[in-house]
């Protein structure tokens, strides 16, 4: 769990829970850098979830009319960006269109004018093909298993937040996360120029076969 | 029997080491044991090639930014309150009540109703009230007027001189009182 008494990024020095104290007294500018703190991150959020930036514009505002209506009963003591990060979770599934819509993939919410690819026209073109693959791996990871995924690589939040998060045990998220790197790890083998190998048996990687738990013992007899 | 070859019991470990807040020490422990365990050091290897991968790919979407200022948060917590008060809800609430009687009122009256005006069933042998009044009024006429003092009784009901301009009859004129006919005088 994150310190709560150490300084959260975002360019101001107090720490979430002095944040809140002061907008629990009405103070507007500790809930304006409140805003300011975790905006950005819960609008990737739900425009990962989403992949429609009015929707994740919509979804930062309700996100934060709720934290402010929940101030008074909010615990200060408890790490704020997973709270948020949940609250942005649920909010986001809810404004998710119905099944039978196709969704836009990952990485047409990724903004061009800010991929700051370097170098040459093929090597730019190289990069966002191969974020494009990798992207597009990731879109086709169970909702479960790519919220996992999404949380850390996208926001950073580390295991146990995400378990907050998610609501889980962490040794759930674990066996998530484990799993989504392995199916992405299998999906993206097929693309040698990102540098995974190829499964390979598990003699060949040197390993030898366990014994068998029961070994057959010789009668005396015989 | 059918056996199956099991893994390494640590394999999971290098896929979740990098979303874990590991110390240094843990991670030497990891990299040792991987250095005398082969599936776990390609665990490791392949772990480090999808992380980076995805680093890379979450790149350019960690750089999208919201062009929001908390004035709209403020706005809608103002535009709920306002929603909220009683000012705005009792002629709201008194519009739906005025919907919701109008809708019971046409339902009711699909279901019971008629256009038809009420008949009043009027008993056969009442007799109207007004018309006997008339009746016990004495006559104008002079003979007429002896005979009804002689016999306290109208000879014949013409009396009535134009019956059309009273208002005779109607639904509410009768007696239902059986009348108990008085014992009128018989001749001697």
């Amino acid at each position: 769990m994150k310190p709560v008494g150490r300084p959260q990024a975002g360019g101001d020095g107090r720490t979430d829970r002095d944040l809140v104290y002061a907008a629990r007294d009405g103070v507007t500018e500790a809930f304006d850098a409140l805003f300011y703190r975790y905006r950005d991150g819960i609008f990737r959020l739900g425009l990962a979830i989403t992949r429609d930036p009015s929707a994740a514009d919509e979804i930062v505002i309700d996100t934060f009319a709720r934290a402010h209506r929940a101030l008074a009963r909010l615990e200060p003591d408890d790490s704020l960006r997973p709270w948020l990060y949940r609250v942005a979770v649920n909010l986001s599934y809810n404004r998710r269109p119905r099944k039978n819509v196709v969704l836009s993939s990952l990485d047409d919410a990724v903004d061009e004018a800010l991929a700051d690819e370097e170098g040459s026209p093929s090597n730019v073109a190289e990069q966002a093909e191969l974020r494009r693959l990798v992207l597009g791996a990731v879109d086709e990871l169970g909702p479960k298993h790519r919220l996992v995924v999404v949380l850390h690589y996208l926001n950073g939040l580390n295991l146990t937040e995400i378990a907050q998060v998610v609501d889980c045990p962490i040794g759930t998220v674990k066996s998530r996360l484990h799993y989504a790197l392995r199916r992405l790890r299998t999906h993206l083998a097929a693309h040698p120029e990102l540098g995974i190998e190829p499964s390979r048996p598990l003699l060949a990687t040197g390993l030898r076969a366990p014994r068998p738990i029961t070994a057959p013992v010789p009668l005396e007899d015989e | 029997m059918k056996l199956f070859a099991r893994g390494c019991g640590l394999s999971q470990l290098p896929y979740t080491a990098r979303a874990e807040d590991l110390s240094i020490r843990d991670r030497f422990d990891i990299e040792a044991h991987a250095a005398s365990c082969p599936e776990c050091a390609a665990a490791l290897r392949d772990a480090h090639s999808v992380d980076a991968a995805l680093r890379s790919a979450f790149g350019p979407l960690r750089e999208r930014r919201a062009m929001l200022a908390p004035g709209r948060v403020r706005l809608a917590l103002n535009s709920s309150r306002v929603e909220r008060s009683t000012f705005v809800r009792v002629p709201r609430f008194f519009g739906r009540l005025a919907e919701v009687s109008v809708m019971v009122g046409v339902t009711l009256f699909v279901i019971g109703g008629s256009v038809e005006y009420p008949q009043a069933v009027v008993p056969q042998h009442a007799r109207s009230v007004i018309q006997e009044y008339f009746l016990k009024q004495p006559p104008t006429d002079e003979i007429n007027y002896f005979r009804w003092l002689r016999l306290n009784q109208p000879e014949s009901p013409k009396v009535v001189s134009d019956p059309v301009r009273f208002p005779v009859g109607g639904r509410y004129d009768f007696d239902l009182v059986e009348p108990v006919r008085a014992p009128t005088a018989s001749p001697r």
